[in-house]
């Protein structure tokens, strides 16, 4: 199908962008488009107006700020998967990003959209959430930073005003923690069935501790809490019976290629293989 | 046919070698033109309306606001062109737009050509139909139930067709057998999904004085161009003479091109209707509904054997799901039966096969078209009956091998059988003896086997008309065309062709240039399925060369002072053999002649020509080597010179038809299975399972085939790799999912083939038993590959893990399902449906986009909704 017929804007800066969204309860915001295109030729949504972000320059930035990384909105999955920044003091999300979709996807998808989108098999909700994130969103009436827990609302939902562009991602540095993503990939669309985002911060078997974001499971990337609180100041060999509580109280959903039961299965197995991998790769 | 009479007996220049395909460089350039890239002046774009329902009778269609619609050029219905077709003559039940009933989610209903696709899709919303539903049957073993309602007037119980076949005495053998293995094994559905859509322009010559329409020319993604303009003069109720069908390349068939798809008609229903070409390209969903693919089939198989592991009889009831049409369906059924048994010696052999229609998309022809899905289930039966009887798979396969040339019990004639040397050359290289059964738990290797015809022997059409015919033009300048019917799909056909021509003429390969697939040009080829281009238009082009050679033979042979029988054809020269061979060697006059070739008579490049004397000189060395007089050789186009000037203009043609004693049986269905030779594969593949997620990772596949001769080993090497991913496919993740007959992964974001990306390593063989009656001893290698790949994997799955996965394919889900009834561990609830009508529980199709609350719609009237369905007996 082709999409049905929209305006386009290209605004070359942030503020006509913001300026632009206010204007118009109909409008769109484009960036990577790999979310946003196939759904309007779905004729699954159909704005009257697509705000094109990328002609604004500089928001694709990946710099340090001290204590945080901070993400122009911008950043392909590409640029994150191979930042040397990231992946000297914060990994997790570069893991994150190779192991979006295909090239294709990688090049052109951005992390701003993603977080966005809010696909309930995406990957960067469950590194995010596991690093404490901060998403920064901005509109006419200045920047707001939203704590990752209280981000992702509900499937394809966020806790973005419509009239909010994000604009940086903050990621803490994880230097002394092992950090992993464990992926159980869909064989066609290459989206999460399972994502499993470890930090662990300890020493010698003993963790310290832990954070734990799944994405695939249920309608929306949650931290695995029960796991978290039996792990803390816990031997490592506490992880296999704590990993069990990967999907506790989760209403765990099933489509055509894995059911409500088998995600949760894949939850509690690549949750334990997640952390003891977190806890050797900082060993080392 | 004695071979050795043609130049087989000598050294290769052409065939053998490895050779890029001839259309390479247009297809990875882009400047290769594919039927959607095809525009004409005035052109349309058609849409298609498809059916929402599974099983509906149509009361009234009302298309007036579509057709006032600004844009509109012509609105078309079942009305327009009422005649049922269909690819098989005994199964003509297909119209082009349905009329008074819809048989499945995606029957086409009407067709919209207007300006913009945009419009036509617009247009497409405004037509009103009204239906009555019916009850619908998803599973053929209901639908063999049915009562009343039958999909088709004429098929009580919704069975399309039945047979049963006995050879030798089953019940006897099964009494005289050691030990019997009984087991029933499901494969579902899968799809082509070849890359490019299906894609139909169709354009009518318009008298500009009288309006009338004239001839019509179609061009189209098809594999068996002269079918479709045999199925468009039925449809049309016009004379075949006034329809041309050109074949543009084509971006993969897979047998999913290999009939005539809906598109293919309405797009030139509705170009009658608006007086103007219309195009037609499916959407990826079109695709899937327009399917065509490997049915769902349910085999019930047993197998009796002696201690040793000697066969002695098979029995199997094969039910499969055809779909809403009959499309190749009894076709398929009887290769099910027939090649059942006959890749091995096997006595008795008893086969019951039902083709069931049900209210899904139908099934067709499919890679390794009937085969694949009966030889996951035996293969694997023989690796059960292995195990039970603690027998080597390799060994038990080397007792049951045939003793060819000879018949098998069921009528086919075997006179080449490569399968001893590709089960040695597959055990040899995974070194299956030392590591079968001793990788460790987890991992593990197996091993399949299959088999595929070359060509069907007897003809779909049931006519005595040979299967192909070539003709072969050559030009004063040496530059040889070969007009071929057969079809190039991806497959080589065209490569194949120039290679066996370039061969038998002794000519450069770029001489050579093939016009294919178009019905005003080429002679009639029957068209690109069952792997026969090779045997049947190899042959006939190797014919038509030969026929061109003596004619060239003739002439040079005057200017030589020789016999015709004394010359050689080589190297882009005419030779007397008795004086002429220092040319080929690397003596002086060799390396002036190729020097020469080079400066001045580059094949195909730019030339000076002049006519003198009736003669086209090029530069002066012509007119030098003419003086000379009588010589020892000859270049390929002074000897064409010579012909032409002797002949006048020069062409040959060449025909094949399978030997007589190739055709089979008499008995009813004795038709399909004949083949004029069989290919052989053997493969063993390396698997490790990860016994917590069910997760299987294939990491090499050992694939030996015996393809008679590799004329271009390249090629054959692409399909063995090609045809092992497809069979990948089918056993790890392929499975079209059904909700209520409504397809439930209808694009590539939810169902994916494999490809190089998560290829495993496959080192592929080639096996040469040389046929006698293939052309220089080629035989079938684009399918018979596959059929091993599914139990190979699903032996190796048992060697590592010890289960027995008896449905494909073999997801995560269900290899875990079943580790966890080995451990008789708790079950998990693995098999939970989707219901695409509750969206809020449907999240999405792996990732696909279906938002909340908007999931695929269905009509309020929809028995999946007012639970009609229960009494339609429907379960799937
Ligand atoms: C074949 C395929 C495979 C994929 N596989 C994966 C996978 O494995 N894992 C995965 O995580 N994802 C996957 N994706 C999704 C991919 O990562 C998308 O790129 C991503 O979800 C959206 O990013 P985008 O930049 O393309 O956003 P767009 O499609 O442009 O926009 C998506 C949504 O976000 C909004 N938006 C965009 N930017 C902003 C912003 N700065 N502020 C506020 N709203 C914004 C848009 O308005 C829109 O609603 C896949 C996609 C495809 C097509």
């Amino acid at each position: 199908m082709i999409p049905a017929s929209f305006d386009y804007e290209s605004p070359k800066t942030l503020n006509e962008a913001i300026t632009l969204l206010a204007s118009r309860e109909d409008a769109k915001l484009l960036a990577g488009g790999h979310s946003l295109l196939p759904a309007m030729k779905l004729r699954l949504a159909s704005p009257a107006l697509l705000i094109d972000l990328g002609r604004i320059g500089g928001l694709d930035y990946i710099r340090d700020s001290g204590e945080t990384i901070s993400i122009g909105a911008l950043a392909t999955h590409a640029a994150v998967a191979a930042s040397r920044l990231l992946l000297a003091s914060s990994p997790l999300l570069a893991q994150a990003a190779c192991n979006i979709g295909d090239i294709q996807v990688r090049n052109r998808g951005t992390i701003g959209g993603s977080l966005a989108q809010a696909h309930p098999s995406a990957d960067y909700p469950a590194a995010i959430l596991a690093l404490d994130a901060n998403i920064v969103a901005t509109s006419q009436s200045g920047e707001r930073v939203i704590p990752a827990h209280s981000f992702f609302t509900g499937m394809f939902t966020t806790a973005l005003r419509p009239d909010e562009i994000i604009t940086e991602i903050r990621v803490p540095k994880t230097a002394g923690s092992g950090t992993v993503y464990k992926k159980f990939h869909h064989p066609a669309s290459g989206y999460a069935v399972v994502g499993v985002a470890a930090v662990v911060r300890g020493a010698t078997g003993k963790i310290d501790d832990v954070a734990i974001g799944i994405t695939g499971v249920a309608e929306v990337a949650y931290r695995a809490t029960a796991v978290e609180d039996a792990l803390r100041g816990k031997p490592a060999s506490a992880i296999a019976e704590a990993a069990k509580h990967a999907a506790d109280k989760v209403e765990a959903l099933g489509d055509n290629y894995a059911s409500g039961d088998y995600r949760r299965h894949l939850a509690q197995v690549y949750t334990r293989r997640a952390l003891q991998e977190a806890l050797s790769s900082k060993r080392k | 046919m004695a071979n050795e009479e043609r130049p087989t007996t000598t050294g290769f220049s052409v065939i053998g070698k490895r050779t890029a395909m001839v259309d390479a460089a247009e297809k990875t350039t882009g400047a290769g033109k594919y039927t959607d890239d095809l525009s004409v002046p005035g052109m349309l774009v058609g849409k298609i309306l498809h059916s929402p329902y599974p099983h509906a009778r149509i009361k009234r269609i009302d298309a007036s606001k579509a057709q006032a619609l600004e844009g509109v050029s012509a609105v078309v219905t079942g009305e327009d062109a009422p005649v049922t077709y269909g690819i098989l003559p005994i199964g003509h039940d297909e119209h082009a737009l349905a009329v008074d009933k819809v048989r499945y989610v995606g029957d086409n209903v009407a067709c919209v050509a207007a300006e913009t696709e945009a419009i036509a899709e617009q247009a497409l919303e405004l037509i009103d139909v009204e239906y009555e539903l019916l009850p619908a049957w998803f599973d053929p073993e209901q639908s063999m139930k049915a009562e009343a309602e039958f999909i088709h007037e004429g098929r009580p119980h919704n069975i399309e067709k039945e047979y049963h076949h006995v050879f030798g005495d089953p019940e006897k053998g099964f009494a005289e057998s050691d030990y019997v293995h009984e087991a029933r094994y499901i494969a579902n559905e899968v799809t082509h999904a070849a890359m490019e859509p299906h894609s139909t322009l169709a354009s009518f010559e318009l008298d500009p004085h009288t309006g009338k329409l004239g001839r019509l020319t179609v061009w189209s993604s098809t594999q068996v161009p002269y079918y479709l303009q045999h199925k468009l003069s039925l449809v049309l109720e016009m004379p075949m003479a006034q329809i041309r069908v050109i074949k543009p390349l084509v971006g993969g068939g897979f047998g999913g091109k290999s009939e005539v798809i809906p598109l293919e008609i309405i797009a030139a229903i509705a170009a009658r209707a608006a007086k103007r070409p219309v195009k037609i390209t499916y959407t990826r969903e079109e695709v899937f509904w327009a399917h065509r693919g490997r049915p769902r089939t349910i085999v019930d198989l047993k197998t009796g054997v002696k201690k040793d592991g000697r066969i002695v009889a098979v029995r199997a009831r094969v039910v499969q799901d055809g779909g809403a049409y009959c499309s190749y369906g009894p076709v398929t059924i009887l290769y099910s039966g027939a090649l059942l048994g006959a890749i091995y010696d096997i006595p008795n052999v008893g086969y019951d096969g039902y083709r069931v229609l049900t209210n899904k998309p139908a099934c067709g022809a499919m890679r390794g078209h009937g085969t694949v899905n009966v030889r996951f289930a035996f293969e694997s039966q023989l690796d059960e009956i292995c195990a039970a009887l603690k027998l080597d798979p390799k060994e038990v396969r080397q007792k049951n091998f045939l003793k060819p040339p000879c018949i098998t019990v069921n009528n086919l004639r075997v006179l080449s059988y490569g399968l001893p040397d590709c089960v040695q050359k597959v055990a040899a290289a995974s070194r299956w003896k030392e590591r079968r059964g001793k990788l460790g738990r987890g991992r593990g290797l197996g091993m399949g086997c299959s088999h595929y015809v070359s060509g069907a022997a007897n003809s779909i059409i049931r006519s005595d008309m040979p299967h192909s015919t070539v003709n072969i033009k050559v030009d004063r300048d040496g530059g040889v065309v070969v007009y071929t019917g057969a079809s190039e799909i991806g497959q080589g056909s065209d490569t194949m062709t120039a290679q066996v021509a370039a061969e038998v003429l002794g000519c450069a390969l770029s001489r050579v240039r093939v016009v294919a697939a178009d019905t005003d040009l080429t002679p009639i080829d029957i068209g690109s399925y069952s792997s026969r281009v090779t045997m049947m238009a190899g042959n006939a082009t190797l014919r038509a060369a030969e026929e061109i050679r003596k004619q060239i033979a003739s002439a040079a042979a005057r200017k030589m002072n020789c016999a015709p029988e004394d010359l050689v054809f080589r190297e882009d020269k005419v030779l007397n053999n008795n004086l002429g061979a220092r040319a080929l060697s690397p003596a002086k006059e060799h390396r002036n002649a190729a020097e020469i070739l080079e400066t001045t008579d580059a094949p195909r490049g730019p030339s000076v020509s002049g006519r003198v004397e009736g003669q086209i000189l090029r530069g002066s060395l012509q007119q030098k080597r003419k003086e000379e007089g009588p010589k020892d050789w000859m270049t390929f186009e002074e000897a064409v010179v010579a012909a032409i000037d002797f002949h006048g203009a020069l062409t040959g043609t060449g025909s094949y038809a399978p030997s007589l004693d190739a055709r089979g049986g008499k008995f009813k269905g004795a038709g399909v299975g004949p083949s004029p030779a069989y290919s052989y594969s053997a493969q063993v593949a390396e698997v490790s399972v990860d016994e917590e997620t069910g997760e299987v990772t294939v990491h090499k596949v050992w694939a030996a085939h015996d393809c008679g001769r590799a004329l271009n080993p390249v090629s054959v090497e692409g399909q063995i790799i090609g045809s092992v991913w497809m069979g990948l496919g089918q056993a790890l993740q392929e499975e079209m999912v059904w909700k209520d007959g409504m397809l439930m992964n209808p694009g590539l974001l939810e169902y994916r083939s494999p490809s190089s990306v998560e290829s495993p390593e496959i080192e592929p063989f080639i096996v040469e038993s040389i046929d006698p009656e293939g052309p220089f001893g080629a035989k079938e290698c684009s399918e018979g590959s596959l059929a091993a790949t599914i139990p190979a994997i699903a032996n190796a799955i048992y060697d590592a893990v010890g289960i027995r996965l008896r449905e494909a394919p073999f997801t995560p889900e269900r290899v875990l399902a079943a580790l966890r009834a080995q451990k008789n561990a708790k079950k998990l609830n693995l098999t939970e449906g989707v219901d695409p009508t509750s969206p809020a529980r449907f999240r999405e199709h792996g990732g696909a986009l279906w938002f909340r609350g908007k999931g695929p719609q269905r009509h309020p009237r929809d028995p999946a909704i007012t639970g009609q369905q229960g009494s339609a007996g429907g379960d799937d």
